[in-house]
């Protein structure tokens, strides 16, 4: 066998130049017929059974490739055809009984910025624990088992025979990949015929077992699976028993790791595919072992951000893991972010899990917990954008550009509570369009996306007969962001000190303005922009907007039923929307211009936490995260002589456990200067390296558009002062 | 006597999450005025005791806002360019207020004791956190002792770790009246012959090493700070590290390598630029250290 160092260069492009075996199926060509024949033959069948129908055509007939030099085999050619069959049943149904909501939500979206709401797909979690624990094979025999009861409606049956075709399909292709390697990799090839019989027994066979089942059900059969689980929980019965046994050394193991990381890496997994280590177990008892460290070592010593990394840091997580963890931040390798058990878990309760389940949570996606194998957690379904909400009062309703009546005419404001008011109102308004689309959509989700693959991992579906995404899981739950609280603090702050304390300008007036861009009164936008009462700086009066109009926004939908018997956790983050939302947003009284882009997941407008981290700190802290369940997450760009040397680390640790001390629910990390990152814009080729944490996922910094990279310097030099 | 809560100190910055001014996260009071001359002086908006006007030309956009301000006339127009005259102003600040680029800052303002402690206050958790408190620097903080020993009084008794950062040219006396509200001292040496102390400070190193003997006998925890500026004191490291073999108080000593990004301040204060040219890289900066650890001191890095 190979080292990983030798072969790293070339297993990286392992994805772009695949050799498929002619011999070992039928061409894309012929599959794609197939593929139509067979959707042709099944149209009286449920689409659970179509898919799964699809899923085991490709199995069976498609053609499969394999690496002599990796550990890890998972190819299987799909043509895509899933994806394309879930887009088509997508369009079909939303065009059949959505098609005027759609259309509307489409136009919120992309032409006012105003909220965005769709079906979400996407954000898994998949049972891996159980995966593991009883194999393709065991998961098989449970459906089995379930498939035999008496008083089965006809659906019902449909789903049991759809989950026995993945099921088998999988072990299928197991076999497959096992006979293709044998000749050259004899260890691979008897894990793989290991793995289609029963349950991985060594962590070599764990590792084979998570990475087959990943690609086979996020590459071939489409579905977003937005984490591996907590990686350490998952393999550390593997690796001690290994160690124990004397199957491998520790250096073997970190070798296995390479192999099994390098994976997820060459793939280019879209947004980086995650998984958490630490946090606590069912019981409360820390998780954290040598494992974790090991993985977190392995991991920064190969120069790769993704996978991604979650953080689950309870009180009990050690100091000295999580030093680890921020010493890679500190030195450039910045794809991890820190959950806080206690609020994650306090929030997960607020929307209705009992404790046990809610410590059980392992985030998705960016930074949304959800209950692991036991949750769809929809945490992507879209969101409010609050500065908006502050257009629509001074335009009655209107957007700016267009004279569409796209919120309420909330008419004359007087005083500076009818503005807040009207300010509610708009994002009421907001909120209830969204949502409803969504549960609308919902309604549909068995008919555009039912997932037999997820389904057979998720203990409630086997035992009811009903699928994931009709409502199956134990918990089946929604989201919805909001959007850019700074802007709008900022903003409110403004109106009320400008327009109804100093009476700089009058409300009116200042509707004008702004409908103006500001144009020829730099006078009152430079008043705006120097006020001190600024969101981010411990000001009291400030902060104190962000609470009020937080807790109302998570007010109107925490806990509130969807469509699929689940119910509504809100989030508080932006995402990297505030770029695109900056461009259809209109001027905004904190002094921002139309196209600026709005304020960032919690962070401060950029260049107003005048104060620095600590302050802003102090100011997010006040808002109530556990009113939040989707999460939000604060992102801190630190200058590197500010957490250099061992008391820059201490420094650094300091921070993230007041923060999460005081209530803080998710931060992740940059430790720049505004120095190197104009170099690396002016000179990308130098830097092709340096890479930054853009939101719930890294990018390269050369990669980034320059207005994305502009936010970044003007950040880095506020910090510098 | 007036009522301590009522005094009045000139400070010109406090600096928040300060993670090498002492233990955890702290936060530093940087207080206005100092007798030494330093040649690599990195604060020197903090020499003078009076406040003072910084223009950082480069973000000006020259929008006149200032101009039309400024009661005494000190910003002017020129060909379409905002001109600062030094000379007339007289550091009101009406123009800070004013300028959106950010350009102007004034430096040294009036603080009671109960606002510098409610700053100091919002931090608390932090500090407690990582073992971190308050510092005070400057300039140097020593000058304006009754506000600096009355606000060390109430950080203690609000049970905040606290550090003094100085130069260690005052008054024995004035050692003597913050002992015991202080629980660090972080004391700067930069030379111990005369000849180069005098020439690179201006000052004599008399009362720096007599006041450093008073404070290591009187058991308080000291962390010495060298800046090693080459072309300056590179020839006292040795002389300094064999004269810090004889105090037993040392928590550690802490080399700092001179570095120039205190040249636009310069500019901005329109003071003529002392700073010298020639940066130490790492491994000179290693060097020095390594040799002092040779002496058995306790090297920080």
């Amino acid at each position: 066998m190979k080292a990983y160092d030798e072969v790293k260069d070339r297993l990286q492009k392992q994805f772009q130049e695949i050799e498929w075996i002619p011999e070992s199926g039928i061409n894309p060509e012929a599959l794609e017929a197939r593929c139509a024949e067979l959707t042709h033959a099944l149209t009286d069948c449920s689409k659970a059974l179509i898919k799964a129908k699809t899923f085991e055509m490709i199995a069976y007939e498609s053609r499969i490739a394999i690496d002599k030099d990796d550990l890890f085999q998972d190819k299987l050619f799909d043509g895509n055809l899933m994806k394309k069959q879930r887009s088509t049943w997508e369009k079909e149904i939303t065009g059949r009984y959505l098609r005027d909501e759609t259309e509307d939500a489409k136009r919120a979206w992309d032409r006012y910025g105003s909220y965005q709401s769709i079906g979400d797909y996407g954000h898994t979690s998949p049972n891996s624990e159980l995966l593991l624990k009883l194999g393709f094979s065991g998961l098989l025999k449970r459906a089995e088992m379930y498939s035999k009861r008496s008083g089965l409606t006809e659906k019902q049956k449909e789903y049991y025979e759809s989950l026995r075709i993945v099921l088998e399909s999988m072990i299928h292709v197991a076999e497959r990949l096992s006979d293709a390697i044998e000749p050259y990799h004899e260890e691979n090839a008897r894990a793989l015929s290991h793995i289609a019989k029963g349950a991985p027994e060594t962590l070599y066979e764990a590792m084979q077992l998570l990475v087959l089942y990943f690609f086979l059900h996020e590459y071939v059969a489409g579905t977003r699976v937005r984490t591996l689980g907590r990686l350490d929980v998952l393999l550390t019965p593997f690796y001690k028993k290994d160690l124990e046994e004397g199957r491998y050394t520790e250096q073997e193991i970190r070798e296995m790791f390479r192999f099994f990381l390098n994976k997820f890496w060459s793939a280019k997994v879209p947004y980086d595919l995650p998984f958490c280590l630490g946090g606590m177990d069912d019981d409360g008892q820390d998780v954290t072992n040598e494992l974790s460290s090991l993985i977190v070592e392995v991991y920064d010593g190969m120069n790769i951000y993704s996978p991604k990394i979650h953080i689950r840091v309870s009180e009990k997580t050690p100091r000295d893991f999580v030093k680890k963890v921020l010493s890679c931040v500190r030195h450039g390798h910045s794809s991890f972010v820190f959950v806080n058990d206690r609020i994650a878990i306090k929030s997960l309760e607020n929307a209705g899990i009992p404790e046990r389940d809610a410590r059980h949570y392992v985030p998705i996606g960016c930074y949304e917990p959800a209950v692991w194998g036991r949750e769809i957690g929809c945490t992507g379904n879209g969101g409010v954008n609050l500065a908006k909400a502050v257009e629509l009062v001074f335009t009655n309703g209107r957007d700016s550009l267009s004279g569409d009546l796209i919120g309420v005419e909330t008419g004359v404001i007087r005083n500076y509570r009818e503005f807040v008011d009207a300010v509610k109102t708009q994002i009421a308004f907001l909120t209830d369009r969204a949502v409803t689309h969504i549960i609308h959509v919902e309604h549909y989700y068995g008919d555009i996306n039912p997932d037999p693959i997820l389904s057979c991992q998720y203990d409630r579906s086997v035992e009811t007969g009903v699928d994931v995404y009709e409502g199956g899981a134990e918990y089946n739950n929604s989201s919805l962001y909001f959007y850019a609280i700074a802007t709008l603090t900022d903003s409110m702050i403004a109106v009320k000190k400008l327009v109804f304390e100093r009476k700089m300008v009058s409300f009116r007036e200042l509707g004008e303005i702004l409908k103006n861009n500001w144009v020829g009164r730099e006078d009152v936008r430079t008043a705006a922009k120097m006020l001190p009462e600024k969101y981010g700086n411990n000001e009291p009066e400030a902060d104190a907007i962000a609470v009020e109009m937080s807790e109302y926004a998570a007010g109107l939908i925490l806990g509130k039923p969807n469509g699929r018997g689940g119910v509504f956790k809100p989030a508080l983050f932006s995402i990297d929307f505030c770029f695109p939302l900056g461009e259809k947003t209109m001027a905004t009284p904190d002094g921002r211009k139309r196209g600026e882009p709005l304020s960032k997941n919690l962070s401060a407008v950029t260049g107003m936490d005048r104060k620095g981290i600590t302050a802003l700190v102090d100011s997010v802290t006040k808002i109530d995260f556990t009113k939040f369940p989707t999460g939000s997450v604060l992102d801190v760009l630190i200058h590197p002589s500010a957490v250099s040397g061992e008391d820059g680390l201490d420094a650094f640790y300091g921070l993230l456990i007041t923060y999460f001390q005081k209530g803080g629910f998710a931060m992740h990390g940059n430790v720049f200067s505004s120095e190197e990152l104009k170099k690396a814009q002016e000179n990308p080729e130098q830097y092709r390296n340096l890479q930054v944490r853009v939101c719930g996922w890294n990018a390269y910094f050369v990669d980034l558009s320059r207005k994305e990279q502009d936010s970044f310097i003007k950040q880095a030099e506020n910090n510098e002062g | 006597m007036i009522s301590s809560k009522t005094m009045i100190a000139r400070i010109f910055e406090i600096k928040r999450f300060a993670v090498h001014d002492g233990p955890g996260i702290r936060t530093t009071v940087f207080f206005k005025g100092c007798l030494l001359r330093c040649v690599w002086c990195h604060n020197p908006e903090g020499l003078k005791t009076d406040p003072e006007l910084a223009f950082y030309e480069g973000r000006c956009v020259s929008c006149g806002k200032c101009v039309s301000e400024c009661p005494e006339k000190a910003h002017i127009m020129k060909r379409g360019r905002h001109v600062f005259l030094k000379d007339r102003c007289v550091s009101c600040g009406i123009c800070e207020r004013t300028c959106p680029q950010q350009a102007l800052r004034l430096y040294g303002r009036e603080m009671s004791l109960s606002e510098v402690m409610e700053v100091l206050m919002e931090d608390r958790d932090f500090y407690e956190n990582t073992g971190g408190g308050v510092t005070l620097s400057g300039g140097e903080c020593l000058l304006q002792i009754e506000f600096v020993s009355a606000l060390l009084h109430e950080l203690k008794k609000s049970g905040i770790h606290t550090a003094i950062d100085t130069c260690g040219c005052v008054p024995k006396a004035y050692f003597e009246q913050i002992l015991n509200d202080t629980d660090l001292f972080l004391y700067d040496i930069k030379a111990i012959s005369e000849a180069c102390h005098r020439h690179c400070t201006g000052v004599s190193n008399k009362l720096i090493l007599e006041n450093l003997n008073v404070l290591d006998r009187s058991g308080k925890d000291i962390e010495i700070r060298v800046p090693y500026v080459p072309g300056f004191n590179d020839g006292e490291m040795l002389r300094i590290a064999e004269y810090l073999q004889g105090l037993t108080h040392l928590k550690g000593i802490r080399i700092l390598p001179y570095h120039d990004f205190a040249r636009s301040k310069y500019r901005a204060l329109q003071m003529n630029d002392t700073l010298p040219q020639k940066r130490p890289d790492e491994d000179e900066t290693r060097a020095v250290e390594k040799m002092f650890e040779t002496f058995g001191l306790p090297i920080l890095s």
